[in-house]
Parts: structure tokens; C-alpha cells; sequence
């Protein structure tokens, strides 16, 4: 058997997004998960573990091509790992807890870093849509200043909805497939 | 849907802006923590504001003619509400908003004295460094002017150094080059960028793309495919 070609999708957002949940939903292998016990009083208040260095998935294109889904550390503190995560992606999907407006500066931090290095697709989902406090797309859009001609469109999602997790993937490669046309 | 959130981590240029955004129509109320108010907000501006203390007495007083008339309050000192319930807050960071669209039925012309661009600047005046870096947090982040800006800087009544620092953005510079030019405090460049960015003069500029992506049109079709199958 030939080598394996790897396409790499990265998964970031702020801590406590989704985005393991995200890969898990479509992801064909177990997720391969880097987690340690929340430190912070903060973080333990929300989940007991988080990730430290990525979370990993993939679905089988075909027997030379694997798709990969990396999953970045929410927290600042692990924002070295953006960059080795970022580099040779394909595009990127940031995550957004809309049920928290609390973390949606975190969130502009971690698409300005993307945005400012690394010149690829990057479509934000509006994650948790399925609980009944969450801010729509729009006002999300608006509140993490995505501007229309930023080129980034703010999806509804619900991670733990296949569906809506494949609709998600499936417009950062149309936006790919626009650059690839252009 | 009411948008609520808490001020320690979503401040009032960004509550602004939302309103600005989309001339939301509606009541805003802050619960502080000495005191509960309500602005009222209408096509985007803020109006009117007045304190409460039960919040049924906003949604029993869905009027607002006839809540200014039982208050006893001309349309021509509406300003001074803001002034006073607002303008002199803005150094407080503690409270629970909460942005509810509709409902107030407003007449066709409410006097606005401070226009929502205005009362942006004058929050950002106020924001802390850690609340400026939530958003300005990258050296290397670039901004470009955007068409049609000479009626939001008009309204929103710049100071010098502010106008100094609006005319350091041309597409070109990085936040950390501006900072360097302008020979301004760190902090007064990156609250005038803040603020630049919530009344949508200037927005941000994405890094150039240098090549095409490192996948065939032939392979992306099959990955879409598959993920659509999945």
C-alpha cells in the first residue's frame, strides 16, 4: 500500500466551544484526545477536562487520501499550538459557544491570528444553536464583528448533529473549491 | 430573542455596536449594581433611559409617548437621560444586560443628541487595556478604510489623536506600525481601533493569498462527497 496523503482541516475556537464534540460527531476513527483536568476554578465550573495539544479525527476519502481533523486548545495559554496546527491546512473552522457571548472575544482573538497568518477559507459556526439560549448566527456575526467583506460566513451549528456538523465542513470546502476556480 | 450577556466580558462598545449594527428597535436594560435601567433604543440610536426599580413596569409602559407624558418628561430633555444614566456609567464594568428587539411602540420621530457613533467613541474612552486586547490582540492584524465614512466620523466627533490615528490606517500598516507612527499611548491607538471598528469605518484586511489551495478541484469534489455521504 501506497503513502497515505493527508488534506488537514483545523477545528479552533475558545475553550468549551465544541470542537471535540464536533470532530467525534463525524469523525470515523475514535477521536484521539490530548485532555488534562481543567486547572482554573472558571474552567472546572464548565468541564473537567480540556484539551492541551489537539484533538485528532479523520474519515477515509479513499485508499490514498485521508481527511484530518485537528482540534486546537481552546485556551490562550496553548496559542503556540495554533501555529504548528495551521500551518499546510486546507481551511479552518472556528467554533463559537452561542450560549456564552463571555468567550466571543476569545473567539475574535483566535480569528485574528488565524486571519493575520495563514491566507485560507475560515467559516465560524455558531455551535450549540440547539439550546435555547443561543444567539443567532446573525448576532453572533455582528457581536464578533465579522464584516461581509471579511469573506467569513457565521453558520448555525449543533456539534452533537451530524447533519449540521457535515453542512458546516461541507461549506468551508465549497468556499475551496471557490478559490480553487478563481 | 433578548441578547444578554454580562459587562465584565461583553462591554458597552460592543452592546453598541449590536444596536448599531442592524438600527435594532427595542429596550436595552442594564441591571447594574446600585441600580436597575432601561434605554430605550430606536432605528439604532439610543433615546431615552430612566432607572427602574420592578422591570414589569417597562412592559406595562409599551407607549412611549404616553410613558414620557406620565413621566412628565419633554422630548427636548431626552438628552439629559443619557447624560445622566449612561454617559456616566460607562467606567462601570459590572452589570447584566439585556437587549430585548420589538415591543416599545415608538412615534415616527424621537430627537437623537448623541448619535449611537458618538456614544461609541465615548465608551471606548473607557475601556480598559484588557478589554482593548479582546480585540485589537494581534501586532500583525491589518485595517483598511471602508467606502462611505465621512458620516459616521462626523457623527462620531473624534478628538485630535483619534483623527490622527484614522489617518495612519491605509491597508498597509500593521496594528503594531500604527502604534509606532502615531507616537500616541498604546492605549489610545488600540480604544481609537476599537471604535474605528464598532461604527464600521474600517474593517479588517485579510492576509493575501500567495497560492492556490494544495488540493485538485478532482479531489475536493471526492472529499465533498464522501463528507456528504457520511
Amino acid at each position: 500500500m501506497g503513502i497515505i496523503k493527508k488534506i488537514k482541516i483545523v477545528v479552533a475556537g475558545p475553550f468549551a466551544a465544541g470542537k471535540t464534540q464536533f470532530i467525534n460527531t463525524v469523525s470515523e476513527i475514535k477521536t484521539v484526545r490530548t485532555e488534562r483536568k481543567t486547572q482554573s476554578a472558571g474552567e472546572k465550573a464548565v468541564k473537567d477536562y480540556t484539551t492541551v495539544a489537539m484533538d485528532f479525527g479523520k474519515i477515509k476519502i479513499d485508499d490514498e487520501h485521508e481527511l484530518y481533523l485537528f482540534g486546537t486548545p481552546g485556551q490562550l495559554r496553548f496559542d503556540f499550538m495554533w501555529e504548528i496546527l495551521g500551518e499546510g491546512a486546507l481551511g479552518i473552522i472556528i467554533l463559537v459557544d452561542s450560549t456564552n457571548p463571555s468567550t466571543f472575544h476569545d473567539a475574535r482573538r483566535i480569528i485574528n491570528f488565524f486571519q493575520s497568518r495563514f491566507p485560507v477559507p475560515i467559516v465560524i459556526g455558531a455551535n450549540k444553536q440547539d439550546l435555547p439560549n443561543a444567539w443567532s448566527p446573525t448576532d453572533v456575526a455582528t457581536a464578533l464583528d465579522i464584516q461581509e467583506d471579511e469573506g467569513i460566513p457565521v453558520l448555525p451549528v449543533s456539534a452533537v448533529d451530524k447533519e449540521s456538523v457535515k453542512r458546516t465542513l461541507i461549506a468551508l470546502l465549497e468556499i475551496v473549491k471557490m478559490y480553487l476556480r478563481s | 430573542m433578548a441578547l444578554t450577556g454580562d459587562l465584565s466580558t461583553f462591554n458597552f462598545v460592543d452592546i453598541l455596536q449590536v444596536i448599531a449594527k442592524d438600527r435594532k428597535s427595542g429596550i436595552l436594560v442594564v441591571d447594574w449594581k446600585d441600580i436597575m435601567i432601561v434605554y430605550y433604543v430606536k432605528d439604532g440610536e439610543i433615546v431615552f433611559a430612566r432607572p427602574v426599580d420592578r422591570i414589569f413596569r417597562v412592559y406595562a409602559e409599551r407607549n412611549f409617548e404616553q410613558m414620557l407624558s406620565k413621566l412628565r418628561i419633554s422630548k427636548d430633555v431626552l438628552h439629559k437621560t443619557i447624560e445622566r444614566f449612561l454617559l456616566s456609567r460607562f467606567d462601570n464594568k459590572q452589570g447584566i444586560f439585556s437587549l430585548t428587539p420589538g415591543f416599545i411602540e415608538y412615534p415616527q420621530e424621537v430627537p437623537v443628541h448623541y448619535p449611537i457613533e458618538e456614544l461609541i467613541f465615548i465608551a471606548s474612552r473607557s475601556l480598559t487595556p484588557e478589554e482593548v486586547d479582546r480585540r485589537i490582540s494581534d501586532d500583525m492584524l491589518l485595517f483598511d478604510k471602508s467606502s462611505n465614512l465621512e458620516e459616521k466620523i462626523e457623527k462620531a466627533k473624534l478628538t485630535k489623536e483619534e483623527m490622527q490615528v484614522l489617518d495612519l490606517i491605509n491597508g498597509a500598516r500593521t496594528v503594531g506600525e500604527i502604534r509606532l507612527a502615531s507616537g500616541l499611548d498604546r492605549l489610545t491607538v488600540d480604544r481609537t481601533l476599537y471604535a474605528l471598528l464598532a461604527i464600521g469605518v474600517i474593517h479588517r484586511k485579510k492576509k493575501e493569498r500567495q497560492q492556490k489551495p494544495p488540493i485538485t478541484l478532482e479531489l475536493l469534489t471526492k472529499v465533498i462527497e464522501k463528507i456528504k455521504g457520511l
